[in-house]
């Protein structure tokens, strides 16, 4: 069985697979239509999906759905990440899992609405004050639409933060038939089952009162709870104890801010994601994501069918950079090649880790796609 | 709204941690009529919960025995809108200062207010910034001094009482923290109303614009003959110089959450046996 289908219609299949029950949203292009899906679906499983009256509102809504108990995902484009960044923090500084889609458009302002672009890579990750780690997934098809969105809600219970699924405006509008079977399924953890598992949802301090943001070690989660489940809890965007309450206390709030970003540094191989398709001899490695990655894995047939030998690496887990896979890829090559429509912002984290290899990039902020030949150009 | 049999007494709506405002702060007098408002309407501190923003005013959730959500300036209306259509058998609040609520909030209220989300919202107007140290706000009088308005500011005070009716809130009221009495009965009134609750408290700043005199003098009681259901005799009481305090409108339409449920069901979601018994259990 096959059909004729898009990206935004996989994300929202992706998400009702993985028990969304609550949206909201803001119109924008190239996002709309994951809006205006949701308003039809979610209903029709009891979910509710919201417009709201502007992304702060969308995102703050979400963060109070989930508290409250719900599977929650908001999605917009770049200006709309840009109205989301205060309330991103919250969710990082709360630990509230959260899925976030930013259909990319190109460039600053309201930019090229209805064109194509990568520029939101470094954005996404750096996107909220203070600095501290998100998760970030990119398909590169509309089948991975699917099975990354159902990851990034397994990702979001697992680590209690916002998981960003980065695609384009191309890749969520443009029709494609897609084969029913290649839709993959990705399991997703119950509410509650961070690092230490169901069943302790009461987590106690020293003094046994309750102490929802309790983690150990540095890098453990503190199981979920949520509003109504019996126990008064307390959530708060300030610098907290394990009970939630404020504190300038020097060594809990240095070990919280460390916790946060060790709790899904210290676990880059539980979110690693990659395809890699390294060929032994292979002198150039391409490296793309997202849409670019299509014409990518065009060229490499191509360039094979002419004798050629090339390697490939598509990132589907952008951030914490995969850095195990890309070294692994980077092994015998002489050059890297890193295709992404923006002037370059994702070679800068290939350049760190490309020691002794020359790092090339295609780039384009014109709108269009990379083509596959421009792959081939460059393959020596 | 999910009640106990025997109320909890007010002492033990208090969370062990003391409010930090100055000495005389009018905040804790809206603090005390809440507290009392929970016992007296016999809630249960597990199904309420209270979503804040940024200000002085927005300490307040972790001053009471109940879910606490101390979130981001502005931004408490759409944490209470996602909390209480997540889970709707939650007796949900949003509480903090004008600041929060007219100023960087303000885009968030005619939201609620229309979209008649079923939350109490308590803002605790005392005319300035409390806790960045004494800035005129969007209530503040013209010609307030201050180091922010060295020059005396001249931008026209909001009318919160009627910028709420014309959006179309389904009850609006006002209170004074310095007459709890009659503000518990308020906040009470306010969660027992089905929709979006709006309760102005004036709450006087003693630290950076003590208006208790202010207040005194120019707040009066609601007229008695004054009937909530009409909207325009509400208008006309609210624009007027004197202050009332009471409730000035109250329409009964459904609430949000009804209206996804309905929602819900056109779309072809009926409620099975499985489902009803489901939100029984939770
Ligand atoms: C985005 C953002 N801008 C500014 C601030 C600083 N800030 C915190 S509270 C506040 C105003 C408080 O006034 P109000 O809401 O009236 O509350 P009050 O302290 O008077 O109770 C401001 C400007 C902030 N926390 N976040
Ligand atoms: S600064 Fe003003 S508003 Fe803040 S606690 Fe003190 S008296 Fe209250
Ligand atoms: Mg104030």
């Amino acid at each position: 069985m096959r059909e004729f289908t898009d990206g935004s219609t996989a994300i929202v299949r992706g998400a009702l697979a993985a028990g969304c029950t609550f949206f909201a949203g803001y119109p924008i292009t190239p996002a709309s239509p994951i809006l205006m899906t949701m308003m039809r679906e979610l209903p029709k499983v009891g979910g509710v999906a919201i417009q709201a009256e502007d992304e702060i509102s969308a995102v703050g809504m979400c963060i109070g759905a989930t508290m409250a108990g719900a599977r929650t995902m908001t999605a917009t484009s770049g200006p709309g990440i840009s109205l989301y960044s205060e309330n991103i923090g919250l969710a990082v500084m709360g630990e509230v899992p959260l899925v976030v889609v930013d259909v990319q458009r190109l460039g600053p302002a309201t930019g090229g609405a209805t064109t194509v672009g990568q520029g939101d890579v470094q954005f996404v990750r750096w996107g909220t004050a203070g600095g501290y780690p998100v998760i970030v997934l990119a398909p590169s098809s509309i089948p991975e639409c699917y099975s990354l969105t159902m990851r990034a809600f397994d990702l979001a219970e697992r680590f209690r933060c916002p998981v960003f699924l980065l695609t384009d405006k191309e890749l969520n509008y443009t029709m494609n038939t897609v084969e029913l079977d290649e839709y993959q399924d990705v399991p997703v953890r119950e509410r509650g089952a961070g690092s230490e598992g169901p069943g302790m949802p009461k987590t106690q301090d020293s003094m046994g009162l309750f102490a929802p943001y309790r983690y150990h070690p540095p890098d453990g989660v503190p199981p979920m709870v949520h509003f109504g489940q019996d126990v008064v809890l307390r959530f708060t965007g300030s610098t907290h104890d394990e009970r939630a309450f404020i504190t300038k206390h020097p060594p809990t709030v240095d070990a919280l801010n460390r916790h946060l970003a060790a709790k899904i540094e210290e676990h880059r191989d539980e979110i690693e994601l990659v395809t890699a398709d390294l060929e032994p001899g292979a002198r150039t490695l391409l490296l793309s994501y997202g849409v670019t990655a299509r014409a990518m894995r065009e060229a490499v047939q191509k360039a094979r069918g002419g004798g050629q030998k090339v390697s490939a690496l598509t990132i589907h887990s952008l951030w914490p950079t995969p850095e195990t896979a890309i070294e692994t890829a980077l092994d015998g090559v002489e050059r890297v090649v890193v295709a992404e429509l923006n002037l370059g912002q994702y070679r800068r984290e290939i350049e760190r880790i490309a020691h002794g290899c020359e790092v090339l990039g295609i780039n384009r902020v014109d709108g269009e796609l990379i083509s596959p030949d421009q792959f081939l150009e460059v393959i020596r | 709204m999910i009640t106990l049999a025997e109320p909890i007494k007010v002492k033990d709506w208090k969370s062990d941690v003391k409010p930090i405002w100055c000495p005389g702060c009018g905040d804790y007098g809206v603090l005390n009529s809440l507290l009392k408002a929970l016992s007296d309407l016999k809630l249960d501190p597990d199904h309420v919960a209270i979503a804040s923003g940024i200000g002085c005013s927005g300490r307040f959730p972790a001053f009471v025995n109940a879910y606490g959500f101390h979130g981001v300036h502005g931004r408490a209306l759409p944490l209470a809108t996602g909390i209480k259509t997540a889970n709707p058998e939650l007796t949900v609040f949003a509480v903090g200062g004008d600041g929060d609520a007219f100023s960087i909030g303000g885009g968030h209220l005619p939201h609620a207010a229309r979209r008649n989300v079923d939350v109490t919202y308590v803002v605790m107007d005392n005319e300035i910034y409390g806790l960045t140290k004494g800035q005129p706000s969007p209530t503040s009088p013209i010609g307030m001094e201050r180091k922010a308005s060295p020059y005396g500011t001249y931008d026209a005070p909001l009318n919160p009482i009627a910028m709420v009716l014309s959006y179309g809130a389904s009850f609006v009221a006002r209170g004074f923290s310095s007459q709890p009495r009659e503000l518990t009965e308020l906040i009470k009134r306010g969660v027992q109303h089905q929709g979006f609750s709006f309760i102005q408290v004036m709450s006087p700043c003693v630290t950076f614009f003590d208006t208790y005199a202010y207040f005194k003098e120019i707040t009066a009681p609601m007229p008695e003959s004054h009937d909530p259901s009409d909207r325009m005799a509400a208008m006309q009481l609210a624009l007027e110089r004197t202050q009332y305090l009471g409730v000035f409108y109250e329409d009964n339409r459904p609430p949000h959450h009804v209206h996804m449920e309905e929602l819900q069901e056109k779309a072809g979601n009926h409620l099975t046996l499985e489902k009803l018994l489901e939100r029984f259990q939770r």
